[in-house]
């Protein structure tokens, strides 16, 4: 039992304002972030969809947004972030079933969700520029 | 923190005791994230085929049944996937009475977002 | 000691050459109470003569008094005092200032009770080596817990957690005349689990015990709520996953592994944690 006669509530230790961040709770707030900015962009695709079936006019606004520079930087952070918790959520997945659960294996997944996603990210946009530019 | 209140410290660990419950929340989100897969890849596959395409290409693209369909699918896991994971954000970070209104709020908007996805692509598919 | 890689860690003990950051980009108080604040202290310098000296600055708090914590330096005589993080701190305690208050037993990893957050990730003083720390070396109490005086904290509440999942063999059978029996193969699914030593590195590094501590269990409690659900003895097992299945209880673990990567004997809190997920989906369906 605590004491009844302290003269002040003891302290709290620090948490977040000293713990060292590691590979396993970097990647665990970034699959987070990821999945509320995920979110976020599901939000601008609904309104997309709901542009696109109200018309022509309000479709190409959309575009003209979207095609802007800071519309593609942004697309460009959305590519990642989708494929970061792709395969953050795939890795998940996989220690769900109880599997890969060593630390070297846990910091090599972790390192090669990192990669991959960054690959399929520089892909996915080279893919999509090869294709832009033959239309 | 109940700094005053005077509880043994099995009295505070127990609490309100075990909602026997938390299973369906936590299978859902991986149901729906393994359903999310092949839509979402879809999706980036999509948009990355069709950067720069006009409204007409685009409409007749969405119109196809089978894109339809995918696309439907997308909406639904999305925000249902989106739905339970934000819950558990808010549940992490959220330890007023704002919690209670903002898991409210948040689904409702869910709810509202998927139906307009939904509906627009609907509309779109059978040329309304 | 395990090899080090830049990149891949093999083990818990296995201090990165490169660490991603020293601390999160978050202000110094973010979400500090003012009266958990900590503030600089004073520094103690070495005894006139010291040749090979390191600075080590170690949170202190006197419950006594009415000031906050702070965070002393002391510069340590590397020459008179022993290898390991455990060493300085009595030699502090002896030569420099022994109101120093700190937990200790075993110095040999078994007892558990010298666990503190050293540089910035938690384990027990009395196996980190001094030269594995950084220059000043950092030292706290275990992380995210209340504090009854300097590196010694309140474990009261992470005990009852552990109190709460019944930590002992519950059989509705009779107690046989002779020992129970188990298979060796069933004795051999305790493993990695018995040897928990109970210090609490785990729970402490834990980011969901942080916010929601009060209601999730932590990963300690947990890993040895899982060592009694795998014990074929045990006749409980129904009623130990209905104590454990909660949104809070069991599923605020997120499988963020700060537990696996701070484990100081080794052990794995998160695949506990993910085994007794798996146990109540072959339950359900």
């Amino acid at each position: 039992m605590e004491r009844m006669t302290t003269k002040r509530a003891r302290p709290l230790s620090p948490n977040i304002q000293i713990y060292r961040p590691q590979l396993t709770s970097v990647l665990s707030i970034a699959n987070r972030i990821t999945g509320v900015a995920l979110s976020v962009f599901a939000v601008v695709l609904a309104i997309w969809l709901a542009a696109a079936a109200s018309g022509p006019a309000a479709y190409s606004q959309l575009q003209t947004i979207i095609g802007s520079w800071p519309g593609q930087i942004l697309f460009l952070i959305a590519t990642f972030v989708f494929f970061l918790h792709l395969c953050g959520g795939i890795r998940h997945l996989v220690w769900d079933s109880v599997r890969a659960f060593e630390l070297k294996q846990i910091y090599a997944s972790g390192w090669a969700v990192v990669l991959l996603s960054a690959a399929l990210t520089v892909i996915s946009w080279l893919l999509s520029l090869l294709i832009a530019g033959h239309s | 923190m109940t700094r005053y209140r005077i509880q043994t410290p099995l009295g505070r660990a127990v609490g309100l005791g075990s909602a026997k419950s938390g299973f369906g929340h936590w299978w859902t989100e991986r149901i729906t994230a393994i359903a999310l897969v092949l839509p979402a890849i879809w999706f980036a596959a999509s948009l990355i085929a069709h950067t720069g395409t006009d409204y007409e290409t685009f409409i007749h693209w969405l119109a196809k049944p089978i894109n339809t369909v995918m696309m439907v699918l997308l909406l639904v896991t999305l925000f249902w996937h989106a739905a339970l994971g934000l819950q558990v954000v808010i549940e992490d970070y959220v330890h007023s009475v704002a919690k209670i209104w903002a898991l409210i709020v948040m689904r409702f908007a869910c709810f509202a977002l998927a139906a307009v996805g939904i509906i627009a692509t609907l509309r779109i598919a059978l040329g309304a | 000691m395990p090899r080090t890689n830049a990149f891949i860690v093999r083990a818990s003990d296995q201090v990165p050459k490169h660490p991603l950051l020293k601390r999160f980009p978050v202000p110094r108080n973010f979400g500090v109470t003012p009266g958990s604040r900590i503030e600089r202290g004073r520094t103690w310098a070495a005894p006139a003569g010291a040749v090979r000296t390191k600075a080590f600055e170690i949170y202190r708090y006197d419950p006594d008094g009415d000031d906050n914590p702070r965070l002393d330096t002391f510069e340590v005589d590397l020459d008179a005092c022993g290898p390991m993080v455990l060493d300085v701190l009595i030699w502090i305690k002896n030569n420099v200032d022994p109101t120093l208050t700190f937990r200790r037993s075993c110095r040999e990893g078994i007892c558990g009770s010298c666990a503190m957050n050293i540089d910035g990730t938690n384990w027990l003083a009395c196996t980190r080596y001094i030269e594995e720390t950084g220059a000043p070396a950092q030292i706290y109490p275990l992380a995210n817990m209340r504090i009854i005086k300097d590196l010694v904290p309140d474990l009261t509440h992470v005990l009852a957690q552990y109190e709460m999942i019944e930590p002992w063999l519950q059989t509705t059978t009779p107690a046989p005349d002779r020992e129970r029996l188990q298979a060796p193969e069933d004795r051999a699914k305790l493993d990695g689990y018995y040897e928990c030593i109970l210090c609490f590195c785990c729970t402490s590094g834990c980011p969901s015990h942080w916010w929601n501590g009060d209601r999730f269990l932590g990963p300690a409690a947990l890993l040895q709520a899982w060592r009694w659900l795998t014990d074929s003895r045990d006749e409980a097992a129904g009623e130990r996953l209905d104590l454990l299945e909660d949104p809070f209880r069991l599923y605020r673990c997120h499988t963020i592994l700060n537990c696996t990567r701070t484990c100081p004997k080794g052990l794995n809190p998160g695949k506990a944690i993910a085994e007794i997920k798996k146990m109540i989906v072959d339950r359900q369906s």
